[in-house]
């Protein structure tokens, strides 16, 4: 168990991620990772393999930051008009693991509306969050959707 | 999902109504949003053409199986012990139930679980419970108490076809030259076999089937539809990311093109609907002019095979998307597949595999499995553009103001040659030859 104080921080470090992507600040929240940071979601459950199994994203800062700019600047087809989401947080697990990281579980929900579609998202998080200054960084974030392998429909803004 | 419409309630457009909808420049809207056109394409199209349903590498041993679909029907295709592949209609013939819920597997036996008829990876029914309570000339032999077959089943270089045509023309008539595309694919393989990958995408869209198909060859729309990509791919710095060797950056910057790489590409058409385009995405990681070292090691071990000669020319062919009508899609270059299934006239399913090029190193594999997620994936940052237009064509299409869709760009520049035709500049051909065959099909009478 960590102690109160940590807990409490992961939990609004996540709460506070919920916000940029709610906020549209897609920059914002890009800041949280890592340089080498990756966020991943997988295609199948219980997925290990991001090289030799399809993955719904892998991508790391490099390429993350290419989506974000998509995301904000070019206007992309899928995004008009832009969605607005809800994104809740729950359940939330935190463990202290190697080298300082922590390893954080939680639960979530996403609800998407854009123009006369809502789509609902709902899994797993699992982060790996290391210590930077008073806050955190994400070295990895993995989003297991309940439906990874199903039948989909275009996904834009990031879970 | 199955088409619930009963075809008995609507009435077939007559030859003459579906010759109307096709003009040298143009087509009706009809095409894309009538019913009752979309059930003549169920019958004429998906029901008599050769379809593809399977891969043998999913069917290696007796028991495996994959549940697809064949025109209206859901189809499970398997392998039988006696080492045949059948496909049989998903449905258990005592009540009609849906029998396997899986998408692929092995199964020894197929159990009905309403009243436990059992049936053989043959179709065939092995068992029923309680066999005195049947009448006495209840026959577990007779083909109405077995899972409905369907007889004809065709194997090009393990890629398997299936139709409800009683007498189809030979597979590879139908495929004609596209079997270049499927030999060129199993040819890239050093072992010379190629098995798909376990993992792919499903995406569904509101929207007729075709859209998709053309849309695979139509080479003016990336630098606009994707522009959103290309441009912040082209201010990324290069080899940002460490992940990927830049593969994902330099294929979202394939699609900004202008009028240079619009003259280079070449689209070719032939008589049966088939289209492919030449000369385009020549860049990437995986490409032919790649000399890499992951690239090297894949050329020389395809060169021990095939003697350098050999190698060279497999390499060479340089086909970006290869569409073998009615609905499938082969990237041999890049290892890609993709299939459009129509589940109503405005809703269709596109399923997206990659293969493993056996004796090529893991790295060849880890790049085209990185080619699915970049394109293909439901969160991919170009393929989610695309079914964004096919949907607003679908909704434009709705409604009976403005009836018709212009495809005449490059009408008077393309060359008809002795298999086909051959684009002149950025041509909307594949698209007239795709209505062209589509006209044929449609009011070809008895099969
Ligand atoms: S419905 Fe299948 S056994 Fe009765
Ligand atoms: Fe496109």
């Amino acid at each position: 168990m960590l102690d109160y104080q940590t807990q409490r921080r992961i939990e609004s470090f996540l709460h506070d991620e919920a916000k940029l992507l709610d906020g549209g600040d897609f920059e914002g929240w890009l800041k949280l990772y890592e340089p080498q940071g990756i966020y991943w979601m997988p295609s199948q459950p219980g997925q290990t393999d991001p090289l030799n199994v399809a993955s719904i994203v892998y991508e790391d800062h490099g390429i993350l930051s290419i989506r974000v700019q998509r995301l904000l600047e070019e206007r992309a087809l899928v995004l008009t008009p832009m969605p607005r989401t809800t994104h809740l947080v729950s359940n939330i697990e935190a463990q202290s693991g190697e080298d300082g990281d922590y390893t954080v579980q939680a639960a979530f929900v996403c609800i998407e509306h854009q123009a006369d579609k809502q789509r609902i998202y709902s899994g797993r998080h699992t982060y790996h969050l290391a210590l930077a200054d008073d806050s955190f960084r994400i070295r990895l974030k993995r989003v297991d959707l309940v439906n990874c392998d199903g039948t989909h429909v275009p996904m834009a803004i990031p879970l | 999902m199955m088409n619930g419409k009963d075809k008995a309630t609507v009435t077939a457009p007559t030859a003459e109504d579906i010759r109307a909808l096709v003009q040298p420049n143009r087509v009706h809207r009809r095409a894309y949003a009538d019913p009752a056109v979309f059930e003549l394409e169920m019958e004429r199209i998906f029901s008599r053409l050769w379809i593809y349903v399977a891969h043998e590498s999913q069917l290696k041993k007796s028991g495996d199986f994959v549940r697809t679909r064949l025109a209206h029907h859901e189809v499970l295709v398997t392998r039988s012990d006696d080492g045949r592949i059948n496909v049989l209609r998903n449905r258990c013939p005592h009540r009609g139930a849906r029998l396997c819920m899986s998408e692929r597997g092995t199964s020894r036996l197929f159990s009905c679980p309403y009243h436990a008829w059992v049936f053989r990876p043959d179709g065939s029914l092995s068992s029923v419970p309680h066999r005195k309570s049947y009448p006495a000339e209840f026959d577990l032999n007779d083909p109405l108490n077995q899972m409905q077959r369907f007889e004809q089943i065709a194997v090009y270089r393990g890629f398997v076809f299936a139709t409800l045509n009683p007498n189809p023309e030979p597979l590879t008539t139908h495929l004609g030259e596209m079997t270049d595309v499927i030999d060129n694919l199993v040819d890239r393989a050093p072992d010379g076999e190629i098995e798909m990958a376990d993992s792919s995408f499903s995406m569904e869209y509101r929207g007729n089937w075709k859209l998709h198909m053309e849309n695979a060859n139509d080479i003016f729309h990336p630098s606009f539809v994707h522009s959103s990509s290309v441009m912040p791919a082209r201010r990324a710095p290069a080899n940002a990311s460490i992940l990927d060797q830049d593969q994902t950056r330099e294929m979202l910057m394939a699609n900004g093109f202008g009028y240079e790489e619009w003259e280079g590409i070449q689209l070719n058409g032939l008589a049966a609907g088939h289209t492919y385009m030449t000369n385009f995405y020549n860049k990437g990681v995986l490409s032919n002019q790649q000399t890499d070292p992951v690239i090297a090691r894949y050329r020389a071990a395809l060169a021990a095979r095939l003697g350098e000669d050999k190698a060279n020319a497999v390499l060479g062919m340089n086909r970006f998307n290869n569409i073998i009508y009615p609905n499938l899609i082969i990237n041999a270059q890049y290892q890609q597949m993709r299939v459009v299934t129509p589940l109503g006239v405005d809703r269709s399913l596109v399923r997206i595999f990659c293969f493993r090029l056996k004796g090529a190193p893991d790295e060849m594999f880890h790049r085209s499995i990185r080619f699915l997620t970049t394109l293909g994936s439901p969160a991919s940052m170009i393929l989610s553009d695309d079914v964004e237009m096919l949907e607003r064509c679908q909704q434009g299409l709705e409604r009976d103001d403005g009836p018709w869709v212009d495809f005449s760009r490059g009408l008077g520049g393309d060359r008809a040659e002795a298999a086909g035709a051959v684009s002149g500049l950025a041509s909307e051909m594949p698209m007239r030859v795709q209505f062209q065959a589509w006209v044929n099909y449609l009011t070809a009478e008895a099969a």
